[in-house]
């Protein structure tokens, strides 16, 4: 058997196998306007991700001087959108207020800032969705902070906690050096001055969500349609009754395999493309080492098309297939890290994780585009990538010729 | 026997506790027109899947040129072409695509493979269908193209699953006479059939039952097997008249051919002795009776039947 004679074979399998495609005019539409259309829709919903306008309320029983600067405050960032009330009773019903959180500032509030100890603002949130709470939360910390920070208010903080100092203080004050003086000073200060990091963001610079969610969303464009499409292609035979006449003939399974894989190969590295080709071009992704994000493409596709003709050996209809695809694919969205990093699971589902192609196709394309990394530092995902390829693969070739019912 | 091509040494297919060939010995030489007869259920599919390849064999050897039909089965692929029973070609390719696709898997040259799908176009005549597509074909030319495709690399053997059910009888002529032509050209032909005119057209017929061999001749011998002529009788109104000749005793079966009542009994001449004396069916009028000569249908009939008292079991 020469290497001629083997080509023409596989040569056979794979014209056949993509002109099934190529007359199926419906599958046809859908392979070459899914891809690019969702890759949009993807990209607009995860362009920004900052909460933005968020209906709250607020209430202020103080209505002091320094109640009124802190709603200013407070109106200056566009996280929320401010509805002032004039009195709530009891909790407030943030239903019927058509509001996400309300924020009550208790009467004698800027009494007591004067005096020192300032009571709580009362923050109510809706908890439906504990993310955007938890995150709502967080916002509304930071921009009373920052309104603490600020110099009128230190102020009135610092102000009456000298006031209180005994005498005796004073008069040791006067009585140091001007060295130590300096020195106290600059002890005083820390206590008062509230830490502050200087932040540079490295590997994704504009913190853009889009560039971080990118193989994200060309892996599951890429996934959903490669294990589909092939999850149907053997079963269908199966089914057609032309998979016996496919197996009396002396082609080898792998051969059979490997002319099944070929042109839909071919046809989802050319999707590829126009995925990139939009992200880079419409949202502005920025793609590095492009030889290595091919060669981990090349790899993931592989992979996957290996997982659907798995998939397509072991089913016997093409009903069964479609079921066993989706049922693959579905964990695969929230587990991948395609949208939302996998740190955040717990360790016991990031085993699961661990076995989904995408997951590392995922860690593999950031570290190799964003963080502009050596190989060394994803070659173990490309290995699970190269191994699960050849798993799949080899697996839907051993159970290809069991024709048995 | 000199050289069979197909050996079958106690072949035996079991689906749990179902036999569907039960220790199946035969020999087919080549050059037959080997035609496998047997009910719906026999073990006739089972038994063409287990030599191609298809089903692993429970027990017992199958051997084609003398190379296992399981274990050397990669190596036997290219020596044999199969027509399954259900419509198995690719709908959404065209004639010519089909060819070219199971030319290319059975590893025809490419320079001969041209020649070769012309000249079978031709003997097909599907030449004016040539770029049409498969699945749009007629059930007959569908059939015409997938003994095309099974006979695209030239194999020294073909098996043909029931290839003509299904088909008018103009179609089934025709591709009756490509078999005899591939038979006449050296080719061996295996097929299964439902139909007696073609059982009657084979070199040699052996009928199955319930997955065990009964009997393998020629035609010719088959029909010689039976004891005596059989009894055929004119009787009005006929319909009423093989319902009731069912039931009478002596009778094992009464079948309509030609507007007579056909009777299946052991002993035809001592009934119709008593029927001349006395005809039990008042309502009904015996009018004449003749005998006559066996047909295939009458000896398929007697063996799937299991009705050995009609037959001269030495004759076999």
């Amino acid at each position: 058997m020469n290497i001629r004679s083997i080509w023409n074979a596989v040569a056979s399998v794979a014209l056949k196998e993509f002109l099934h495609v190529w007359r199926d005019k419906r599958i046809l539409a859908l392979i070459l306007v899914l891809p690019p259309f969702f890759t949009l829709l993807f990209g607009y919903a995860f362009e920004a991700t900052e909460l933005t306008g968020v209906r709250a309320v607020i209430v202020d029983h103080d209505q002091s001087d320094h109640s009124a600067k802190l709603i200013a405050a407070l109106e200056k960032k566009k996280t929320f959108a401010w509805k002032k009330l004039k009195d709530i009773a009891g909790d407030p019903d943030l239903l019927s207020l058509h509001a996400s959180a309300a924020l009550v500032i208790p009467k004698e509030w800027a009494a007591t800032l004067e005096a020192g100890a300032p009571m709580p603002l009362k923050l109510f949130l809706d908890g439906t969705d504990a993310t955007s709470a938890e995150e709502l939360e967080g916002r509304l910390r930071e921009m009373l902070g920052d309104f603490q920070g600020h110099d009128d208010v230190q102020e009135l903080t610092v102000k009456p906690l000298l006031e209180e100092l005994p005498a005796e203080v004073f008069d040791a004050m006067k009585a140091m050096t001007p060295d130590g003086r300096a020195k106290l000073k600059v002890e005083f200060q820390k206590l008062v001055k509230p830490w502050q990091p200087e932040t540079r963001i490295l590997y994704n610079p504009g913190l853009r969500f889009i560039d971080y969610v990118t193989p994200g969303i060309i892996g599951l464009i890429l996934q959903l349609l490669t294990v589909t499409l092939t999850a149907c292609t053997i079963a269908r035979e199966r089914e057609a009754g032309t998979l016996a006449q496919l197996i009396v003939t002396p082609l080898r399974r792998v051969e059979i395999v490997i002319g099944k894989v070929l042109p839909y190969l071919g046809i989802s590295l050319f999707l590829i493309g126009v995925t990139i080709g939009v992200a880079y071009f419409h949202f502005g992704v920025h793609f590095r080492q492009p030889f290595m994000l091919g060669l981990i493409c090349l790899l993931f596709l592989l992979c996957s098309l290996g997982s659907g003709l798995l998939i397509s050996a072991f089913c016997h209809t093409q009903t069964q297939a479609i079921q066993f695809a989706v049922f693959y694919l579905l964990p695969v969205f929230p587990l991948s890290g395609a949208f939302a990093p996998i740190e955040r699971l717990p360790d016991s589902v990031r085993l699961v994780s661990d076995i989904f192609p995408l997951t590392h196709f995922c860690e593999a394309f950031r570290m190799a585009n964003l963080r502009n990394a050596d190989i060394s530092f994803f070659a173990g995902d490309l290995l699970f990538l190269a191994i699960g390829a050849i798993v799949t693969c080899g697996g839907a070739a051993w159970i290809l010729s069991r024709t048995d019912a | 026997m000199p050289d069979p091509i197909i050996v079958l040494e106690n072949l035996r297919k079991a689906y749990g506790s179902t036999i569907a060939a039960n220790d199946l010995n035969l020999a087919i030489p080549r050059g037959e027109i080997f035609g496998f007869l047997g009910a719906n259920g026999a073990g006739k599919t089972t038994t063409i899947r287990m030599l191609c390849g298809l089903t692993r064999p429970t027990s017992g050897h199958g051997f084609i040129d003398g190379l296992d039909v399981w274990t050397d089965r990669y190596k036997i692929r290219s020596k044999f072409g199969y027509v399954a029973q259900k419509f198995s070609l690719y709908p959404d390719l065209t004639v010519t695509e089909n060819l070219e696709f199971f030319g290319g898997a059975f590893r025809v040259p490419d320079g001969t493979l041209g020649p070769r799908i012309e000249t079978l176009l031709k003997q097909m005549d599907l030449v004016g269908k040539r770029d049409a597509m498969a699945g749009s074909l007629s059930g007959g030319m569908k059939q015409l193209l997938a003994l095309a495709c099974a006979l695209v690399h030239s194999p020294p053997l073909l098996f043909l699953d029931e290839p003509t059910s299904g088909l008018d009888p103009v179609h089934r002529q025709q591709l009756w006479n490509l078999l005899y032509d591939l038979g006449n050209a050296g080719t061996t032909i295996f097929v299964t059939t439902h139909y007696m005119d073609e059982a009657e057209r084979c070199t040699e017929v052996g009928f199955v039952r319930e997955g065990r061999l009964l009997v393998k001749e020629s035609p010719r011998k088959l029909k010689a097997s039976f004891k005596s002529k059989l009894l055929e009788l004119e009787i009005d109104p006929v319909m009423p008249a093989l319902a009731a000749l069912r039931s009478a005793p002596g009778v094992l079966d009464a079948t309509l051919r030609s507007g007579h009542a056909r009777i299946y009994a052991a002993d035809p001449e001592s009934l119709l002795r008593e029927w001349q004396r006395a005809w039990p069916f008042p309502d009904l009028k015996l009018i004449s009776h003749t005998w006559v000569e066996p047909d295939m249908e009458d000896v398929f009939k007697a063996w799937s039947q299991g009705y050995t008292q009609l037959l001269d079991r030495t004759a076999s």
